[in-house]
């Protein structure tokens, strides 16, 4: 008896061995080799990444360093889904940059770019510690954050310790960035900031409209972005004529339908999450409210919106970012700004052919971060950390991802001020309901649809 | 004088391996080996902590994460929104998870076996669900310390290293507490419950006290440790202070290294922390190691059911005084 089970756990520890072999060969398979990778083929690069500032062709010598991009990533956990999506748009973009040759500085010296990872579950236990070892046995040069505002502002505390710069993707929280933090910059919009723009695009359509009602989620992220759009839309000359908020899970919106009729609203903006948001878009719907706009969080960005059929039509939802958003070097010359590195259209092919399939908003936001790390190197001509700093804090550009400028007040530094969300519209092209990005203008896919019914 | 340490002598084991943990970060200087012990004597604490209540009393509790998030709630809002100073935020953090062992003591530990097993779990849902919903503590997404209040202890980087020296000495005084209980009477008590309860009763242990002692012995520290741990990490949200995950990874250390002993869950929370440490960062392991420390863990559990210390306690008999 004894014996059989011997002979079973040995099984067992050889079968995890051989597991281990294999997933360690399939990992090298499906994520993009972090540096060196000369030998796969080359997919479509950053614009600039191989030109060098003008003064670089009169440096004699070519000396090559590599710098260490240190994260971790949460591959096991809640968050995997999100994590991993970013840390395969951050390869991608280390695989393109070193493919073309890396960044060539002034001085002749030319920048690759290598990445060190660790699992962090999901949890804070390790996120410090991991976060040191990154720092101090792997001499990390910039750090790259974990996913999620809570396990971002613990590794905050270390890196801000050490002096390193931290680019944080998928962390969207203000409260980050109003707590003293100098070298933390955001590359999201902040919750602060998510339905703002549904404002603007408001008052753009119909400068007449005046009545505004927000129905919400009773939750705390609902709750954040809906009381800072109230406040902006009260601000921008709006009447606030009903402000009510809804407990998580209700599916009966016919009081607060009625009570939307009462207050003789023309424009509904609020919502929380997806399972909510499109029973209260078709509750509105089959009510046949008279209302001209509508404007939800989170549900109409999910494709699985457009299967409410004709209550999905010209519903606006905001989006970090869309395949489809047509941020290109004619938008950015538009809106008076430098344009760097891909269009998004390039970027979702790059980003296709290498994992075969559709980049979410969370893999661009890690190719973004590494974009924004490339033009900060460039824009310094040096990879010394306060030189990259000041070259981050007197960034203002467009890239494929959007509009990239941090607050450098004392209260909020590095706050994201200059990304906006994109603001998507189910449109009906030819009976079929279509996503296309309406706002903010220099994105555009299509003109906005106006009035919702 | 040499007649005393040798009475003693499993304190000072117990004493001895804490302080090699401690003093180990204190003689390389470097960051990353304080950060890795600072780890390990966290879940050396929290698994300590435990055994006085599962070891000795023989009553498992699968939510007792809920005093470290609880005290860690407490301390957090008393440094960030009160301007409290660290070492009275500690205390209060201490004083709330003992308070509400106390409280839910007189109600829970009635109940016996698996129903109070399941019955700590509801416990620790339920006050996540209080805290999700409590606008003082910032609901849902917690709250986030100003990185200027470091400044008061000297700068982050010093901020960091007295949180080392604070959970050393908390973890020193978790092996007192528990040398304490295994030798004095009111401990006996504890044990004959976890043996037989009834049969404890007749004999004159007046158990719901007993146990309800116990259950606050057992949340105080985790307290203190919770308000400790979040100051140190800058943030609190509800999912990062009560992770289910955590209660069972507390236990299983405490099986490890020998339920009912001191030195048990030493051995077992630093062999299980390493472990995970190296599993993590190991380029070979790194992508599968829950997969292989529940091999791992498998393993033990199947061959050294009473964990290592009471596999040596059983293999040699001569180090049963040393090993209790």
């Amino acid at each position: 008896m004894r014996r059989k089970l011997y002979l079973f756990l040995g099984l067992l520890v050889l079968a995890s061995l051989v597991l281990v072999g294999c997933q360690s060969t399939s990992s090298e398979a499906t994520s993009a080799p972090s540096s060196g990778g000369n030998e796969a083929e080359v997919t479509q690069a950053p614009a600039e990444a191989t030109q060098a500032p003008a003064e670089a062709s009169e440096a004699p010598e070519a000396k090559e360093v590599t710098v260490t991009i240190g994260f971790t990533q949460s591959q096991t956990g809640k968050y995997n889904e999100e994590s991993s999506s970013q840390t395969q748009g951050l390869e991608l973009w280390v695989k393109q940059v070193n493919d073309q040759g890396g960044i060539k500085l002034s001085d002749g010296t030319v920048v690759k770019f290598k990445t060190v990872y660790y699992d962090d579950e999901s949890t804070g236990d390790k996120v410090q510690q991991l976060y040191t070892r990154l720092i101090t046995e792997d001499n990390a040069d910039f750090l790259i954050s974990p996913y999620s505002s809570g396990l971002t502002s613990m590794a905050a505390v270390v890196s801000e310790q050490y002096g390193k710069i931290m680019l944080a993707t998928g962390a969207a929280s203000d409260s980050i960035y109003t707590k003293g933090y100098e070298r933390v910059y955001q590359i999201y919009t902040p919750a602060s900031r998510y339905l703002t723009g549904a404002v603007d695009l408001l008052k753009s359509l119909d400068p007449n409209l005046k009545k505004v009602a927000f129905v919400y989620e009773n939750s705390k992220f609902s709750q954040a972005v809906v009381g800072a759009a109230k406040d902006y839309a009260e601000q921008q000359g709006y009447e606030v004529v009903l402000f009510e908020g809804y407990d998580p899970g209700t599916t009966d919106f016919g009081a607060f339908i009625n009570k939307i009729a009462d207050s003789g609203a023309e424009a509904v903006m609020g919502g929380g999450h997806f399972q909510d948001g499109s029973t209260f878009a078709r509750q509105l719907y089959e009510k046949q409210l008279d209302i001209k706009y509508l404007a939800l969080l989170v549900a109409p960005a999910d494709n699985g919106f457009s299967e409410l059929g004709d209550a999905a039509k010209n519903v606006v939802g905001p989006s970090q970012w869309e395949p489809s958003a047509n941020y290109s070097p004619e938008s950015a010359k538009a809106a008076g700004l430098a344009w760097f590195g891909p269009t998004s259209a390039e970027f979702a092919k790059a980003y296709e052919d290498a994992y075969g399939e559709t980049p979410s908003y969370h893999a661009a936001g890690g190719y973004a971060a590494g974009l924004v790390l490339q033009k900060a190197i460039m824009d310094a001509d040096s990879v010394d950390p306060d030189k990259v700093k000041a070259a981050l804090d007197n960034m203002d550009l467009l890239i494929f991802f959007g509009h990239i400028k941090f607050d450098t007040s004392e209260d909020a530094h590095g706050l994201q001020i200059g990304h906006e969300m994109v603001y998507v519209q189910w449109q009906d092209k030819d009976g079929k309901l279509v996503k296309e990005v309406v706002w903010p203008k220099e994105g555009a896919t299509a003109a906005p649809v106006y009035p919702l019914r | 004088m040499s007649k005393r340490i040798q009475q003693h002598a499993s304190l000072w084991l117990s004493l001895g391996a804490v302080l090699l943990i401690g003093i180990w970060p204190m003689l390389t200087g470097n960051a990353l080996d304080r950060e890795t012990a600072f780890t390990v004597l966290r879940a050396v604490a929290l698994a300590s902590s435990l055994n006085i209540l599962l070891g000795y009393t023989g009553y498992v509790s699968f939510g007792h994460v809920v005093f470290y998030g609880l005290g860690g709630y407490v301390g957090f809002y008393l440094i960030s929104e009160r301007g409290w100073s660290l070492w009275l935020a500690i205390l209060a953090g201490g004083l709330a998870a003992g308070l509400l062992a106390y409280l839910l003591g007189l109600a829970i530990l009635r109940l016996r076996g698996a129903y109070f097993a399941l019955a700590t779990i509801g416990v620790n849902e339920a006050v996540r669900a209080f805290i999700n919903n409590f606008e003082p503590f910032g609901g849902p997404t917690g709250m986030t310390l100003n990185f200027k209040i470091y400044k008061l202890y000297g700068g982050p980087a010093n901020a960091l290293q007295l949180s080392f020296y604070i959970i050393l000495g908390l973890t020193l005084l978790v092996i007192l507490v528990s040398y304490w209980v295994r030798t004095s009477k009111f401990g006996l008590g504890l044990l004959a419950i976890r043996e037989d309860e009834d049969a404890a009763e007749v004999m004159g242990v007046v158990a719901p006290n007993a146990k309800t002692w116990a259950y606050v012995l057992s949340a105080v520290i985790p307290g203190m440790v919770g308000a400790l741990v979040f100051f140190k990490n800058g943030t609190i949200e509800p999912g990062l202070a009560f992770p289910l995950n955590t209660s069972i990874v507390m236990i299983v250390m405490i099986m490890l290294g020998g339920q009912g002993t001191v030195l048990g869950p030493i051995l077992g929370a630093a062999g299980y922390e390493t472990m995970r440490d190296f599993l993590l960062v190991s380029p070979l392991f790194k992508n599968l190691q829950l997969a292989i420390s529940g091999v791992l863990l498998l393993i033990i559990v199947l061959f050294i059911p009473r964990g290592l210390v009471g596999w040596l306690r059983q293999r040699y008999p001569k180090v049963r005084r040393l090993l209790i």
